[in-house]
């Protein structure tokens, strides 16, 4: 049984670091391109930014500035910032002034960026994204969703994620992410109008800028 | 832990609630009606998991090679699918509870005892349910949000769905006889629930403005999730009532930015 482990653990690990090479060699080949499929761009645009962490290694909750950087790169172009922070708003955001509305896409942008390069604090040479199979209601006009699961380690268990993209002007962005059935906007619209019945618009900025600067 | 070990730490957090002094939240959500008491357990919650079990879940995390910690989680992951399976089979799910027994006899036998998850790599990833999301299904609503001692975010029902948890799950540790090792067992899955959980922790912690309404909103999301289950319903997606779509853009004026660009 104990020699057996050994064996099986390596054949695995042969067979997960081939997959890698396999999505790498494809990620430097593809392009992201928003005006395409949505699901191809989540999962090149995805695969690139896993390929340039590997590339340095390993990552770890020390390794933040790096994460941010590649984030930055090659994630950020794909994210429309200010759909995410006008949904979150709900309501409140017909109250803000243009001035209001700019700075709290701005603040929350802070806060987005820590969520996503949090989720990338785990990520080895074996980390892969794949796609869930499409289903017939995943594009509905100018709207899409796009089912995921990303496996942190070999022996890991999958988890899902879900991206919610809408086409503008640029083509697809994100606007939306769900991880293990809990969707990012949602969950931040009961905190949003808290902090805003507290304190107003103006404080909900603060708020969110004091805690940007606090890491 | 034995059941006075747990009454003791109920007692202390309610003591811990009633002196917070059950403050009137100031944005009420009619799915928390006893958000004072709860914000006080979590208080406790959140001071005890500071003080005592998340150094201890750091410290595992830290010392404990990737792989064993993998290996362990697995195999009480592993463990928990027969139950898990019998619950989506009350639940009408009958094959999704084929393909959980389906896991744990791949995993218990090619899979070593659980060590290996290796029915989630050939494509038969884990369907997580429990007893609180089958009364769900049955139509039982989830009732007030409750914070437990030590369990953290819960609700009327899935607190009545732990107890069944612990009485029903054939293979559930409190079968095991020899107190040493059972009591061991219980210690090591909690210090494994609580590692595998210091990632989103974390997040929460750097991201969150509130975190207890942040885990309240991700709880119930998730559960509410879970009882739906895998049903083709297009409500699954918020509908978050775009009110700008028609109304004209917000023009950025480009000479009044002070603030620094988030980084």
């Amino acid at each position: 049984m104990l020699s057996l482990f050994p064996n099986l653990l390596k054949r695995l690990l042969c067979a997960a670091a081939l997959a890698c090479v396999a999505v790498a060699a494809q990620a430097q080949t593809a392009k992201p391109d928003p005006n395409g499929p949505p699901d191809q761009l989540v999962l090149i645009v995805a695969n690139q930014a896993l390929t340039a962490l590997k590339a340095g290694g390993s990552t770890q909750e020390s390794d933040i500035a790096r994460i941010n950087k590649v984030v930055d790169q090659y994630v950020l172009p794909y994210i429309d910032f200010e759909k995410t922070t006008r949904l979150a708003a709900g309501r409140y955001w017909r109250q803000a002034t243009p001035q209001q509305r700019t700075d709290l896409a701005r603040a929350f942008r802070g806060t987005l960026i820590r969520t996503y390069s949090g989720a990338l604090t785990r990520v080895d040479p074996s980390t892969k994204i794949s796609l869930l199979p499409k289903r017939s209601n995943d594009v509905q006009g100018d709207d899409a969703v796009v089912r995921t699961t990303i496996t942190a380690s070999t022996n890991a268990q999958p988890v899902e994620v879900d991206y919610r993209l809408g086409k503008g002007p640029q083509g697809w962005q994100i606007y939306d992410l769900n991880v293990e059935a809990v969707w990012l906007i949602q969950n931040y619209r009961n905190q949003f109008a808290q902090q805003i019945e507290q304190s107003g618009i103006d404080g909900l900025i603060k708020a969110l800028n004091a805690r940007n600067s606090g890491n | 832990m034995s059941m006075p070990l747990t009454s003791r730490f109920a007692a202390a957090g309610l003591a811990c609630a009633l002196m917070a002094g059950c403050a009137a939240p100031s944005h009420p959500d009619s799915r928390d009606p006893w958000e004072g008491f709860n914000r006080g357990v979590y208080n406790f919650n959140d001071t005890v998991d500071h003080l005592m079990i998340r150094p201890v879940a750091t410290l595992y995390s830290t010392v404990v090679p990737d792989p064993v910690q993998s290996c362990v989680h697995n195999i009480f992951s592993n463990l928990g699918d027969v139950w898990g399976g019998i619950n989506l089979m009350l639940q009408e799910r009958g094959l999704d509870a084929f393909n959980m027994w389906g896991r744990f006899m791949l995993n218990t036998t090619m899979g070593l005892g659980g060590c290996l998850d290796i029915a989630s790599r050939t494509g038969d990833p884990k369907i997580p349910s429990d007893f609180g999301t089958t009364l769900g299904v049955w139509g039982l609503h989830q009732g007030p949000y409750l914070v437990l001692p030590l369990l953290g975010p819960s609700s009327v029902r899935d607190g009545v769905g732990i107890t069944a948890d612990w009485f029903g799950n054939p293979l559930a540790l409190n079968n095991i006889h020899n107190v040493g090792l059972r009591n061991s067992l219980y210690g090591l899955t909690f210090v494994d629930k609580r590692a595998s959980l210091l990632g989103a922790t974390n997040t929460i912690d750097q991201t969150a403005l509130d975190p207890y309404s942040f885990v309240r909103d991700a709880y119930l999301q998730r559960r509410a999730a879970m009882v739906r289950g895998n049903k083709p319903n297009t409500d699954a997606l918020p509908n978050y009532n775009d009110e700008d779509e028609t109304a004209p853009p917000a023009a950025p004026s480009p000479s009044a930015a002070p603030a620094a660009p988030a980084k």
